[in-house]
């Protein structure tokens, strides 16, 4: 079974939507849990879902479509792009990690919190489930 | 589909050409003066809005939003300055013109003597257009007695019918005066849906106040901040997210800064925009903005 593909957005972030949309799904992809052919959902489908303006979501899908992560086809709903059937290498992955946590360590020494607490948390957090994040 | 109508706009939201000869702008607001008692609160405003864009308004409480959209539809007289809507004047509109807007204003318009049903058969009477089906789906689905005096109706079923109301008609511009204040988040949701519906069918243009930023971050592609009696600026927000950056330090390294770049002036800080990170002088620290932030700082 693939897992299937649902986005989430957070309101009230310096990330713009778009670029949520774009992060989870290379994500997702890179872990491997989206797979190569899987479905994505229209633009009109995900639009009335999320409650989002349909050009948010054309423009997070027009920009996958041109890094290679996403295909169009005529007529048809865009599909995760040949390529990607497999994970990532844990390399490529960890980078994509990479600038979530160089402002997560930003952000620890503004607040002059020792490494080793935030490591602390970082360990508590990798093990706590992921709560029903807000949609 | 009525042959008549404009076609549905494609909502690039970028400025969409004219078609069957329209105007290219939806509204067209030229060096607006207006104010109470000779307390000024619009100064010389000019604002576009395009066919198929959702441009959310933002302003502090009192900065003048209901004034500007009340002015905006022809309601108040400004004392100087042009209102043109779908190219005609807007305190002059024919009644074609008038058909293609939807209103929903902040304080109830409602009458209250009357019951949801009879309000809704009283205004259907006056448009060309009336899709009573999405009328009847809408009552359901947001649980809209038909058969109780309006005036006895909750706040938020009150709002949920002048939504109702404003939608029936199928209007290609809607205005929007702090729509969902009454509204819980589940109901705010579903109107939300509701917007990006319309807009996704027929393109609707839609100018949106609130205070709800979550709300504005979903359906508005487009921001406006109203302060000093004007708009401070207009930008799709995805583009002010990437760009704008908050830049906090000394006020003599501040006062360096290129005027161009600079979008707002608080105390000990500025907002940049088209200014790399890696462009600045030492001893600034900048941090990208969110939208809440924005509103701190351009309103």
């Amino acid at each position: 079974m693939d897992t299937p593909i649902q986005f989430q957005i957070n309101t009230g972030s310096a990330e713009p939507i778009y670029r949520q949309l774009m992060d989870q799904l290379r994500r997702r992809v890179a872990a491997g849990q989206w797979k190569a052919g899987q479905e994505l959902p229209s633009v009109r489908e995900l639009a009335l879902e999320l409650a989002v303006h349909p050009m948010t979501i054309s423009k997070a899908y027009s920009l996958l479509e041109a890094e290679g992560w996403l295909e169009r086809r005529r007529g048809l709903p865009m599909v995760v792009a040949a390529g990607h059937a497999r994970p990532a290498a844990t390399r490529d992955r960890i980078e994509q990690l990479r600038p979530t946590l160089a402002r997560a360590a930003a952000e620890a020494r503004e607040l002059g919190i020792p490494p080793e607490r935030v490591l602390e948390l970082f360990e508590r957090l990798l093990h706590t489930p992921e709560p029903g994040a807000p949609r | 589909m009525n042959p008549a109508l404009p076609s549905p706009a494609h909502s690039n939201g970028l400025g969409l050409l004219a078609q069957h000869g329209e105007p290219a702008a939806s509204v067209e607001i030229d060096g607006l003066v207006l104010g109470y008692r000779g307390r000024p609160v619009l100064q010389g405003l000019d604002w576009r809005l395009q066919p198929g864009q959702v441009v959310g308004l933002l302003g502090r409480n009192g900065a003048g939003k209901t004034t500007l959209l009340e002015a905006l539809l022809g309601l108040r007289d400004p004392q100087a300055g042009e209102v043109r809507l779908f190219g005609q004047p807007a305190a002059r509109l024919d009644d074609a013109a008038r058909a293609r807007i939807g209103y929903v204003p902040q304080a109830n318009n409602l009458f209250e003597e009357l019951r949801a049903g009879e309000l809704l058969a009283y205004f259907r009477s006056f448009y060309p257009r009336w899709n009573e089906a999405k009328v009847q789906a809408l009552l359901k689905r947001w649980q809209v007695p038909l058969d109780v005096e309006i005036g006895r109706l909750s706040g938020g079923q009150q709002q949920r019918l002048a939504i109702i109301r404003a939608l029936a008609h199928e209007p290609d511009l809607l205005v929007l005066d702090e729509p969902v204040a009454s509204l819980d988040p589940l109901a705010r949701r579903d109107f939300l849906r509701e917007l990006v519906e319309q807009v996704l069918d027929r393109g609707t243009t839609v100018v949106f106040s609130t205070h709800i930023l979550s709300d504005l971050e979903r359906v508005a592609f487009n921001v406006a901040f109203l302060q000093g009696g004007r708009i401070a600026l207009q930008a799709p927000l995805d583009a002010l997210l990437d760009e704008a950056l908050v830049v906090s330090g000394p006020e003599p390294l501040l006062d360096r800064l290129p005027d161009a770049a600079v979008l707002a002036r608080p105390p000990g800080r500025r907002l940049l925009r088209g200014l790399a990170e890696a462009q600045l002088p030492a001893g600034l620290v900048a941090q990208r903005a969110s939208l809440e932030e924005l509103f701190e700082v351009l309103t």
